[in-house]
């Protein structure tokens, strides 16, 4: 919009001691000028859109906030019980050492030894299985960076109507600099984005999607896959 | 064909994390010969000049994605054998019917357990030895 043009949305001149149902039809003047005013530079749809998704946004970062804690947690668990079974180990190993110092005849004979290569063999193997949790829960990165990266997308896309409004909206003698100020900004703003929707952040009431592996199955074996 | 122990798999993913979670779950279920790529792209250029016996590939990548992979390989009389399971956070039912109809050996959504990654190659590996 040019600054010549501003004048359309000028209110009808206000007399004074207006009624205050006069300056409600004035404001309601104003607000329906504003309105198309925007329609018809092409950025209210735009704006429109980025406002809907700023929800979705939302619970995205809802999401990632959950998936992270939830991680962290079973991160700490996994490393309280491992640590644990260390323990225990690290324990037995030196009973054992101070038990075949004394009498190693007696520790064999008495089945102590062959108990505690047992008890070691069924603790590494839980501590295997709390390693194995812990890389697992490292599936976070992965599932909140799709997630971030549709966040940043919104941010972008709301980004880009601004910039366009407020080129639109500058006056003529001010356009030149503000592109040349905000050329880099949309320039960065216009990421590549992909059609595909990443993690499923609310599947709550959808019937579009599966909430898990058994669904997933289910649906290839009703298609004879 | 080689034995399943000595199977070499390409694991597909733009995230080094879920590569690396994928190659050390393949690997305590008995498949160490593993190799990575980040993209569709880097994965065709790498099956075309390597012999893979098993591709597990996520399908939201940038520069080719999972699905555009999964055509080619299909398309190519070289590379069109090879098994491509899918795993992927994308949970939508359109495209996991894609999946299969396009050639998919099988699908896995994220995220997933060891148990499920074991149970879909194992059952794969089953129908390759079947048909070999």
């Amino acid at each position: 919009m040019k600054m010549e043009d501003s004048t359309v949305l000028a209110p009808p001149p206000a007399t004074s001691g207006a009624s205050p149902e006069v300056v409600y039809q004035q404001l309601g003047h104003l607000t329906r000028l504003l309105h198309d005013t925007l329609e018809q530079l092409g950025v209210m749809p735009n704006l429109q859109i980025a406002a809907d998704n700023l929800p979705d946004a939302r619970s995205r970062l809802n999401y990632v906030a959950k998936k992270t804690g939830e991680a962290a947690e079973k991160v700490l668990n996994s490393v309280d019980q491992a640590k644990a079974e260390h323990e225990k180990i690290a324990r037995e190993t030196r009973e054992m050492a101070r038990a075949i110092i004394a009498d190693p005849v007696k520790a064999v004979a008495s089945g102590s030894v062959m108990n505690f290569v047992g008890d070691v063999e069924a603790s590494t193997a839980r501590i295997d299985q709390h390693l194995t949790d812990i890389m697992m829960a490292q599936d976070f990165h992965d599932l909140t960076g799709q997630v971030v990266a549709k966040v940043v997308s919104l941010a972008n896309d709301l980004e880009d109507s601004l910039v366009k409004l407020l080129v639109q909206a500058a006056p003529p003698d001010q356009t030149a600099k503000l592109m040349a100020h905000i050329a880099p900004v949309a320039a960065a703003a216009s990421v590549a984005t992909s059609e595909l929707s990443g993690p499923v952040v609310a599947p709550e009431g959808r019937t579009d999607v599966v909430a898990n592996q058994g669904e997933v199955d289910d649906l290839l074996a009703s298609l004879g896959f | 064909m080689s034995t399943p122990t000595d199977m070499k798999f390409l694991i597909v993913d733009d995230f080094s994390t879920m590569r690396r979670i994928v190659r050390g779950l393949l690997k305590e279920i008995g498949y160490n010969n593993a190799e990575e790529a980040e993209d569709g792209a880097v994965a065709l250029n790498m099956l075309k000049n390597t012999k893979f016996d098993f591709v597990v590939s996520d399908i939201n990548m940038p520069n080719m994605n999972g699905f555009e992979l999964l055509a080619a390989i299909k398309k190519d009389e070289s590379l069109k054998h090879l098994p491509v399971l899918m795993v992927t956070a994308e949970a939508r039912k359109e495209d996991i019917v894609r999946a299969a109809q396009d050639g998919a050996a099988g699908y896995i959504v994220k995220p997933f357990t060891k148990a499920t990654l074991e149970e879909k190659v194992q059952k794969i590996m089953q129908k390759l030895m079947a048909a070999a």
